[in-house]
């Protein structure tokens, strides 16, 4: 995998953002894997966790904004698992947050894209 | 069992030119299952859909990979393409290679775009098909309330060919609303004999829920009325419990008798035997509860009912007119046309007793300066609250209100009428301060969600998206609590154990209570962490 | 027994939710829309979410329109108009007609080949605003060189798909129905009619559309021409709505101002942002303590300006008068925002004719009597959405499921043998 993100991106706001970004031409780095889900609150802290064994770099959760999760309360659940993983990790030494959550409307593309550019930093600064 | 896939490439009319398709090629037809890879130009035009069609029944491929647009523009597209093919619509897997890799980066991106569609045969192997099933519905409502939407609810569902049941706390329909036909000018007393008269509505007066359980197509609720509990079922229900309004003064004007609501006005206007007309009016609103839709309206219709009748003297203090309403702004016209005098403040204005009167001070923003008025009679501010028990039968009923305690979730995604458990709507004043125009409209939107539910008398949805394992189960409830939608429930099976289910009416297919569940025994198909992980597995593979 | 289909007119939000209703219910519906493009204004609407959700619904139209694109009931017809009405409800016979698109919506794959190899200059030939539906691209007649006599060919022989095709002609097309729903939406107040605020002369005074249109695009708020970010912002409230030409009020303009100004506010935090009122509409579901939050941070004043002026250094000078100080200011600003208001749409009067409906004093679709807001004075004729009357979007989604809803009990209920109610994933 070598330094990839792993973006689990929700199907009603952060994968219609991502095409729009993708439509609107916005370029942003390709090691960006995205795994479609239903709900950000359906990801589990096994998948973030398997994505890290597999060699990913950091972890990516998006869903929809605070106040308008589609399935009401899945992006609350979401930050909580989190943060948890964060927690996790740096029990066994992966440290810098390597799992961040950002919140989104399926028409913010440039959210997406400055959602991607930020772990990307996060991940840089913590030499990853 | 070995799975054949198949798997169609799509380099939409040549125009993504930053992959190598050929090599693509190469590469992903030595993927372990892969029978076939077909390279298209055209894959969702009339002759890319045919060729589709005969290479999935040449090679007998019972699971197909698509990699081309987003799945979000031609998913649904190519799940049809599969049934015309003879396969389950949903033994198909999309690797977006345009909209989030060849658009999305510059320069050849092909290493990219092998990964995505390794990722999506990983998953297409583990996929499981997904059916319909008709479910019955019982097609009877019940509608909590009996004012003025509940009663307009009910004739406009019995029009429909729907039977409701209308369940009124007081002892008589209607006793609110009388009011609110004079102010607004139409005939309550035959919308109540229409209701009294129609065949398929039953009236229960003084009655109340005890308890309710039960999902969308067949809730069950037990109703206590002169003493006696009887049980129920409704295949959809409607809450128009309206709401109360409150005086908002200092404790020590409360008894004042010159200080009023807005009703009492409305009576006095109203009675023929009125002994003294006041000359002096002051009305308040939009201090304490900036909601103030309706107490604008009430104080307008008012305002010119009092000139009209009894050409007094009247002030409005203010801070904002509140005329977002149909026909607000021209009553606001012909109010001030007509001498209402209308004072803007800041501040919510002092009220005192004063001899038999009533005195308010306030500084209004346009004179810049303190003004007093000395009033015959004050129609106070009112705040818009909640009717009495809408805690209770939320509550009972499992559903959210928003942070004023008004029936509905502020979520955007709701519509207007709808709550987040399908089968339960709300109409009128129980959302908020609503003016007659959105009642309505309220009231017809909610009988054709109702009818679209329950007409046929049975509704057609997918089976088992997300099915719970009796054997895992260890019935901890983490799952029912955790549901958005209320849409799981505790059954016994075979051997007497008590198990989750989901029912797949309510249930909309979010995939939390997967997440959650401690023992892994829920599994949301398509989703399954075999799925997952299967992807996350495919990534970097290259 | 007449027929059960039903002509949806107009496909912004309220019209699309009118279909999606239909539909769900088994009926079989046709939703016209002159433009090439479904949606709208609300389309174009942008996200006003700071850290939480801002409840401006823009969100919701893009899923809604990508529901109704792909459901089997609903027949989209772009690029149409209603030429002529005959019959009753039931019975409806109406006269379309398609004007040309040139580039077929069911060929074009939106490669952008296209666009590429147009000679013009602007290009005659482009993809629609990214937010479209359907995304197909857009042959424009003014600016091709070959409607302008000359030889010219390249874009068709160029499309992978042969989806150009320059000899064609309006198509005319009698369709049946049953019953028929305006909802042809509303037009922005065009703010050049107020000269004094300055729209269209100076650069850095635009509207609330305008804003909308610019986050969306870009993610951030930079100034029109510069380019440079703004400091100081105004909002002018009631940009033709509570006038003498407008003699009610439009409902979103105070909602969308505070929402954009938090949102400006959010994304810089020292830009300075004044809201100039009149009275501000704080109803409506969860508004009066989004209002308070924003109290503290934003500047409010009581008091309409009447002009706007260019300073030499290219800032934008307000005279307007404070109230509470008693006396006329001049305050400079970056940026000006007029909060236009939702005006009838300039076709109304025309569709009205053909129709046979009225349009009330102030222009909108007028209804039947005061205790209906869907029916018209023609039975089988609805209304839904801001072509009736100014809404937001979720009282024009209520009120596009009120006119479904009217329909449907019109047509006497619908057979019940094609029901649905999935949503498949």
């Amino acid at each position: 995998m070598n330094g990839c993100i792993v973006a689990f991106c929700c199907e009603h706001s952060a994968y219609p953002a991502a095409d729009l970004a993708g439509k609107l031409r916005l370029h942003y780095p390709e090691n960006l894997r995205v795994i479609r889900v239903p709900c950000a609150g359906q990801v589990d802290v096994i998948h973030i966790l398997k994505a890290f064994e597999n060699g990913a770099a950091a972890v990516l959760v998006l869903g929809c904004e605070d106040g308008a999760c589609h399935h009401i309360s899945g992006n609350t659940r979401a930050k909580e698992r989190v943060k948890y993983c964060n927690m996790l990790l740096k029990e066994v030494g992966v440290d810098g947050r390597p799992v961040a959550m950002f919140n989104l409307s399926p028409n913010a593309p440039h959210k997406f894209v400055r959602a991607v550019n930020e772990i990307t930093k996060i991940k840089k600064e913590s030499g990853r | 069992m070995e799975t054949k896939i198949g798997i169609f490439l799509c380099n939409c009319g040549e125009a993504i030119r930053n992959i190598d398709f050929a090599a693509t090629k190469e590469e992903v037809a030595q993927i372990p299952g892969v029978t076939c890879v077909n390279l298209s130009s055209n894959l969702c035009l009339k002759e890319g859909k045919e060729k589709m069609i005969s290479c999935i029944k040449k090679e007998n491929i019972d699971r197909v990979v698509v990699a081309a647009c987003s799945p979000d523009f031609k998913e649904h597209f190519f799940r049809q393409v599969l049934e015309s093919a003879g396969l389950n619509g949903h033994l198909f897997s999309m690797a977006n290679i345009r909209e989030q890799c060849s658009w999305a980066h510059e320069g050849d991106v092909t290493v990219k775009a092998v990964e995505v569609i390794k990722m999506a045969v990983n998953r297409a192997r583990l996929l499981q098909p997904v059916k319909k099933k008709k479910f019955p519905v019982n097609r009877e409502v019940l509608v909590f309330g009996g004012g003025f939407a509940a009663i307009n609810a009910a004739l406009q569902l019995s029009r429909v060919g729907l039977r409701t049941t209308l369940l009124e706390r007081e002892a008589i329909l209607g006793s609110e609303t009388v009011e609110l036909g004079s102010l607004c000018g139409f005939d309550i007393s035959s919308m109540m004999s229409e209701v009294e008269g129609d065949e398929n509505i039953e009236i229960l007066t003084s009655a109340e829920v005890t308890a309710a359980a039960g999902k969308i197509g067949g809730f069950t609720v037990r109703i206590r009325k002169g003493g006696e509990e009887i049980s129920h079922k409704y295949g959809a229900v409607v809450l128009a419990t309206g709401y109360q309004t409150k005086l908002a003064l200092e404790p020590e004007l409360k008894s004042d008798i010159n200080i009023v609501s807005q009703e009492k006005l409305c009576r006095m206007l109203e009675d023929p035997n009125l002994e003294i007309r006041p000359r002096t009016i002051g009305f308040m609103f939009d201090f304490s509860d900036e909601n103030s839709r309706l107490s604008t309206l009430a104080t307008l219709n008012n305002a010119l009912a009092a000139k009209q009748k009894w050409d007094s003297e009247i002030y409005v203090f203010c801070k904002s007119v509140k005329v977002d309403g149909p026909g607000a702004e021209k009553l606001y016209r012909e109010a001030r046309d007509c001498g209402v005098v209308f004072l803007k403040c800041e501040a919510r204005p002092r009220i005192t007793a004063d001899n038999g009167r009533v005195k308010i001070e306030a500084k209004d923003v346009f004179l810049g300066e303190d003004t007093i008025l000395a009033c015959d009679l004050l129609v106070a501010e009112e705040l818009l609250l909640p009717s009495e028990g809408t805690e209770a039968l939320s509550s009972l009923l499992n559903i959210r209100r928003d942070s004023r305690g008004f029936y509905q979730d502020e979520n955007v995604h709701l519509y207007p009428v709808a709550s987040e458990k399908k089968g339960i709507f709300f109409v009128g004043g129980c959302r908020g301060d609503l003016d007659l125009s959105r009642v309505l409209t309220d009231v017809s939107s909610v009988v054709v969600s109702v009818y679209e539910l329950l007409s046929s008398g049975n509704i057609l949805t997918e089976v088992e998206k997300v099915k719970a394992d009796p054997q895992k189960c260890v019935a901890c409830l983490t799952c029912i609590r955790v549901c958005p939608h209320d849409a799981i429930q505790l059954v016994r099976v075979d051997g007497g154990k008590e198990v989750a289910e989901v029912f797949d009416l309510a249930c909309d297919a979010c995939g939390v209570c997967a997440a959650i569940c401690p023992a892994k025994a829920i599994k949301f198909r398509a989703y399954r962490d075999e799925e997952i992980l299967a992807q996350i597995e495919a990534i970097g593979e290259s | 027994m007449g027929n059960n289909d039903v002509l949806v007119v107009g496909s912004g939000i309220s019209g699309i939710i009118s279909a999606l209703e239909l539909a769900n219910a088994g009926v079989n519906v046709y939703l016209l829309e002159k433009e090439a493009v479904v949606g709208g204004h609300s389309a174009s609407f942008c996200c006003k979410a700071t850290n939480v959700c801002s409840k401006c619904s823009a969100c919701v139209v893009p899923d809604k329109i990508r529901e109704a694109v792909i459901n089997p009931r609903i027949r989209l017809l772009t690029n149409s108009t209603i030429k002529k009405l005959s019959g009753e409800l039931g019975n409806f016979r109406v006269e379309i007609t398609q004007q040309p698109r040139y580039i077929d919506v069911e060929k074009c794959i939106a490669c952008g080949l296209c666009t590429e190899v147009c000679p013009a200059d602007p290009k005659a030939v482009y993809p629609p605003t990214v937010e479209a539906t359907p995304f197909c691209y857009i042959l424009n007649e003014v600016l091709c060189l070959r409607f302008k006599g000359e030889k010219c060919d390249i874009c068709r022989e160029n499309c992978p798909t042969r989806a150009i095709e320059f000899e064609l002609k309006p198509k005319e097309q009698e369709l049946s129905v049953g019953a028929i729903i305006v909802a042809t939406g509303f037009d922005v107040f065009d703010a050049r009619k107020k000269g004094s605020l300055g729209y269209g002369r100076y650069a850095n005074v635009l509207t609330g559309l305008d804003l909308e249109q610019i986050f969306t695009r870009e993610g951030y708020l930079r100034l029109p021409v510069s380019g440079e970010e703004p400091h100081n912002i105004a909002f002018i409230q009631c940009v033709g709505s509570r006038d003498e030409d407008h003699d009610y009020c439009s409902q979103v303009c105070c909602k969308y101002a505070m929402k954009l100004a938090g949102l400006i506010k959010y994304q810089s935090p020292d830009t300075k942002v004044t809201i100039f009122y009149i009275d501000l509409q704080t109803a409506g579901k969860g508004f009066a303590q989004f209002y308070e939050e924003y109290k503290e941070s934003i500047w409010f004043v009581r008091g309409v300006p009447v002009e706007i002026l260019q300073t030499a250094s290219g800032e934008l000078e307000v005279r307007f008068e404070n109230i509470s100080q008693g006396k006329v200011c001049r305050d400079t600003f970056d940026l000006v925002v007029l909060s236009v208001g939702i005006s009838p749409g300039k076709n109304s009067w025309g569709l009205a004719r053909i129709l046979g409906i009225n349009l009330a004093d102030d222009g909108f679709f007028d209804t039947k009597d005061s205790l209906s807001s869907n029916e018209t004075n023609v039975d089988g004729i609805f209304l839904a959405g801001t072509c009736q009357g100014p809404k937001d979007i979720p009282d024009s989604v209520a009120h596009g499921i009120a006119a479904a809803s009217k329909t449907i009990q019109a047509l006497g209920g619908v057979a019940s043998q094609r029901r649905g109610n999935q949503r498949g994933h």
